[in-house]
């Protein structure tokens, strides 16, 4: 029995009967489970790489005959909608959005945490008030806002408004509560002030929750839809979400492309995911048991 | 002290700016827009007092989609605890490939609703005969079902929701998982030692009382979630002509009479949003008093 | 009703292109030397045909005037039109069907001045149909219309003849269902979008009276044609769920259905893949005092009144819409088959000339409907096809849902009339 069992069981209950049945029972489950839950990765590849003929047609099966990896040319080419452009665009602003939120958020988060202002609390109060109106209820307000900034189609409106997550200063407040007092104290000792303090003593002894909190964001930031959508009037604001909703709905589209631009979509996400899992579940575990 | 203010404003005044500007501002505004005639600008000049309201309230397709919303949130919220639930508990419970699993389930959420649209739209549930579930149907001698575009047995619920559900599943899976570990062994000793057989009896009594907070936040994010729903329900039922009455959640709504085909309605629009934040905080706060909110 | 018909009827378009009349064509006075360092953005919703998106970009590419943008906008182009015009200075210039709103709000500017002596080239009821208050918003650029397209050799072999009217249709649907073989597709949305005005018009209504005064289904009737669309839904014989929707020729030449309403622009690809079996029909008419009908769709190029540069919009607009004869009978004529906005091209459609295509023209000079007029809101638009879906596909009672819909449309037409 160790302790990376989140269910321990006593020693010997896996030689029972019962124990047997249970393990057999759970590995008939979790496998069909993967199954189902790779599918539809699956389908985006063999998809991708099929020819709009084969995808409409009636012997359509689960395995191709030929692969065209020429589709995976033909979507960057393709005028349609610029691919490339948009793929770009997703990079810069979920790039810009991750360090820019980690950025503002951390500082204000230390800021709440640490700093005995007097109306410090009030503040709190507001932040935390403002977690109650979820973002994307205020879509149409924000869009009107960012509109009488001149921001649509512009980068600026992708990324400014996107900045300033509520959650993420309540979670970095959380986290710095719990920093060892002590090793600031040592900080100004040597001398440095609060800035200091924060650069030279708080973040990088934060390097893991940093990371964590940035790979959500990442994540986030890229797969997001509904804002880019309203702000992405012109095609060469388009990230990669709405370009591939654009021919999902399209009246015409070319299937087999579609899939491969999907697929290439979530290439980037996919590395990320498996380079650093260890700091995503991390993340998803404060966001969501803390949040 | 001077410095303390100067110190604790240089930190979170960013912040503080953006905040204000990108959502109290709205705020504001989208209150200010909703007591006008507001249609096709920002700056409008005719006042109407509370008409926008009494028009949201009584409009049917509006009601209509808050009642979309709790047939969704009936399906979702309940199958995506029990399934995260029983996924954390069996992924956790097998020593072999352990990480494997996790991964293998953790991984859509790294996907977009939209490529998971097209996938379910196209490919999944694809109405013709190529699609897979149709495939599926075909074994089993039966005809293709339009998945997407049958109301009469409204099919589309089982699109939306699977969708939903294997986008999903994963983090919430996370979450169960990271509660189930942070469980003292010694409980458990405790238990067997006082006759508790494994299995059922000491997920009753010992695992499931103490998920009770990653319980409640599983819930609550979940329903909130739900209540935003807007990505997959836009993909994959919506088309170059706009969107059909039916499953259309409150934010699509919103969105084409504000923004879309629907009348570029800001006044509605914004009196619809009002009534949709007033919504959530209320459910928030409810929800803080049943389940003592702000344990932090 | 007798006012109406003759308003929206396209007889003189009839006239124009059987008489392959030659109008004094504009000469081609290319360039018009504004400033060259303009950049001009332009959308096009996105034509199904291919080679239209590389044609207006060759047009673009050759105005001497200024730098333009071309952009293909796949997707829900309506939508992103409304939101430009509201808050954005791109485009520049783009292609719709002008509404009232968009006068109101003073979104899109005037363009009287650009017609010049072609005015009396261009098809006279649509100039009509894009005019509000006395000034011209957009250039027609082509004529769009839709027909039901069927395989004569299905209906042979299930012995009916093609459906005259609309009950006859429902019949038609049923009996061509057979073999794997669907009776008719209409749209993924059960034919909600496109056939709800054919509906109308099949039982002598319109979305508005011809003066614009009135809602112009104020009417029992309405109901019961929107009922059919149920009869239809419930059949059993309607295509749903295809890869591609109306607007796409494949459900129809992939032999999945017997019958499809789609655009005459898909023409040539039709005629690739089924060769002669192929007929068509306008929408039927529901009883006597309906007529058979095709919707007709003229989308012209307005300019945005938020445009940094008016002028210059305007000058491409006129250059490429009024001016460049010979890149306008190319894009209606040369990837799809559309009919052309001026009398003096019509001489240059061959399509158009005989067979289907010749067949098609006489609908439209018959039984033509302008299919989104300009003082019929966006508002009314979604509430009624909000009630016909409601009909159609889930079942709903059709007289109260169009009176909803009804209500809708009064309030925005008061609105619009102050």
């Amino acid at each position: 029995m160790g302790r990376d069992y989140g269910v321990p069981v006593p020693v010997g209950y896996r030689q029972t009967t019962a124990g047997r049945i249970g393990v057999v029972l759970r590995w008939i489950a979790l496998v069909i489970g993967a199954v189902l839950f790779l599918l539809p990765f699956y389908l985006l590849v063999r998809n991708g790489l099929a020819t709009q003929g084969e995808l409409s047609a009636r012997d359509w099966s689960l395995f191709p005959r030929s692969l065209h990896w020429s589709n995976f040319a033909d979507v960057f080419d393709s005028d349609e909608v610029p691919l490339l452009r948009s793929l770009w665009n997703s990079v810069v602003v979920a790039v810009l959005q991750t360090v820019g939120q980690v950025f503002l958020c951390s500082l204000a988060g230390y800021g709440l945490a640490r700093i005995p202002y007097r109306h410090a609390n009030k503040v709190l109060y507001a932040v935390i008030a403002s977690l109650m109106v979820p973002t994307a209820v205020t879509f149409v307000p924000s869009f009107v806002v960012v509109s009488s900034l001149g921001w649509i189609s512009d980068l600026r409106g992708l990324v400014v408004p996107g900045l300033f997550s509520a959650l993420n200063v309540f979670l970095f407040r959380q986290y710095f509560l719990d920093f060892p007092v002590e090793l600031e104290e040592a900080g100004r000792l040597d001398g440095l002030n609060r800035w200091g303090v924060f650069w030279r003593v708080v973040v990088p002894n934060c390097g893991g929750f940093f990371a964590a909190i940035a790979v959500i964001d990442f994540i986030g930031s890229w797969n997001q839809f509904l804002w880019p959508l309203i702000i992405g009037q012109d095609e060469s604001s388009w990230t990669v979400q709405v370009a591939l909703s654009t021919l999902l709905s399209s009246q015409n589209p070319k299937i087999n492309l579609l899939f491969a631009a999907a697929a290439v979509s979530i290439l980037p996400i996919v590395l990320v995911f498996v380079v650093l899992q260890r700091y995503l579940v991390r993340g998803v575990t404060e966001t969501g048991l803390r949040g | 002290m001077k410095g303390t203010t100067r110190a604790f404003w240089l930190f979170v005044g960013p912040f503080l700016i953006g905040l204000a500007l990108f959502t109290f501002v709205p705020i504001g505004w989208s209150a200010y827009l909703s007591l006008f005639e507001a249609r096709n600008t920002v700056t409008p000049t005719v006042f109407l007092g509370l008409k926008n309201y009494a028009d949201m309230l009584t409009d049917d397709a509006f009601l209509r989609s808050l009642g979309t919303f709790l047939a969704f949130a009936v399906f979702i919220v309940p199958l995506t605890f029990v399934l995260s639930l029983a996924l954390a508990m069996a992924v956790n419970q097998i020593g072999v490939a352990r990480a494997f699993f996790r991964s293998v389930f953790f991984l859509p959420f790294a996907c977009s609703y939209v490529v998971a649209s097209l996938v379910w739209k196209m490919s999944l549930f694809s109405g013709v005969e190529t699609g897979v579930a149709n495939k599926v149907l075909a074994v089993f001698g039966g005809d293709p079902i339009a998945w997407t575009g049958t109301v009469d047995p409204p099919w589309y619920w089982l699109v939306l929701v699977t969708a939903r559900l294997w986008l999903q599943l994963g983090f919430y899976m996370i979450l169960f998982i990271a509660a189930l570990q942070r469980i003292p062994d010694h409980l458990y000793e405790a238990a067997w030692t006082d006759g508790a057989s494994p299995g059922w009896q000491t997920f009753r009594y010992i695992t499931w009382p103490q998920l009770r907070g990653a319980t409640v936040a599983v819930l609550t994010l979940n329903l909130i979630n739900a209540f935003q729903a807007f990505d997959e329900f836009y993909n994959i039922l919506g088309d170059s002509r706009g969107y059909p009455p039916f499953a259309r959640p409150p934010l699509v709504y919103l969105y084409y009479t504000s923004l879309g085909s629907g009348g570029q309605d800001l006044g509605r629009g914004s009196a619809g949003a009002m009534i949709l934040t007033v919504i959530i905080a209320a459910v928030t706060l409810l929800q803080g008093r049943v389940f003592r909110f702000g344990r932090a | 009703m007798a006012a109406q018909h003759s308003r929206r009827s396209f007889l003189t378009l009839a006239g124009m292109l059987t008489a392959g009349s030659a109008l004094a064509a504009c000469g081609s006075n290319t360039g018009r030397g504004g400033s060259g360092d303009t950049t001009l953005h332009q959308w096009y919703h996105a034509y199904g045909e291919d080679g239209v998106q590389a044609a207006v970009k060759r047009y673009a590419a050759a105005y001497r005037g200024g730098h333009v943008e071309v952009q293909w906008n796949p997707g829900d182009y309506d939508s992103k039109i409304l939101t430009a015009l509201q808050s954005s200075a791109i485009p520049d210039v783009f292609e719709a069907q002008v509404k009232l709103d968009w006068v109101r709000q003073k979104q899109v500017v005037p363009l009287d001045d650009l017609l010049g002596d072609a005015k009396a080239d261009f098809v006279p009821e649509l100039l009509k149909s894009q005019t509000v208050d006395g000034h011209l918003y957009g250039i027609p650029q082509a004529i769009d219309t839709q027909v039901l397209f069927y395989r004569p050799s299905l209906l042979q072999a299930a012995k009916i003849t093609p459906p005259t009217t609309v009950d006859e249709l429902v019949e038609a649907t049923k009996a061509l269902t057979k073999d794997g073989v669907k009776g008719l597709f209409a749209g993924n949305d059960g034919g909600v979008s496109v056939l709800m005005g054919p509906l109308l018009w099949s039982a002598g209504l319109d979305y508005l009276n011809a003066d614009n005064t009135a809602v112009g289904f104020d009417d029992p009737r309405a109901a019961a044609a929107f009922g059919k669309l149920r009869d239809i839904n419930k059949s059993g014989g309607l295509l749903l769920g295809s890869p591609t929707d109306w607007s796409d020729p494949g459900a129809f030449t992939s032999k999945r259905v017997a019958m499809q309403w789609t655009g005459l622009w898909n023409l040539p690809k039709i005629q690739e893949a089924l060769g002669d079996d192929i007929g068509v029909l306008p929408f039927p008419a529901m009883d006597a005092s309906g007529k058979p009908s095709v919707p007709v769709g003229a989308y012209s190029a307005m300019v945005n009144a938020r445009s940094g540069n008016v002028d210059a919009a305007k000058a491409f607009v006129k250059w490429l819409w009024v001016d460049q004869v010979q890149d306008q009978v190319e894009f209606a004529t040369a990837f799809g088959a559309h009919l052309p906005a001026r009398a003096s091209l019509s001489a240059k459609a061959p399509k158009l000339q005989s067979g289907v295509g010749a067949q098609v023209v006489k609908f439209v000079a018959d039984g033509g409907k302008i299919a989104s007029p300009a003082w019929w809101s966006a508002r009314s638009n979604t509430a009624l096809s909000d009630a016909v879906a409601r009909i159609a596909r889930e079942g709903a009672n059709p007289t109260q849902e169009t009176q909803k819909a009804l209500e809708v449309a009064k309030a925005e037409l008061a609105r619009a009339r102050g």
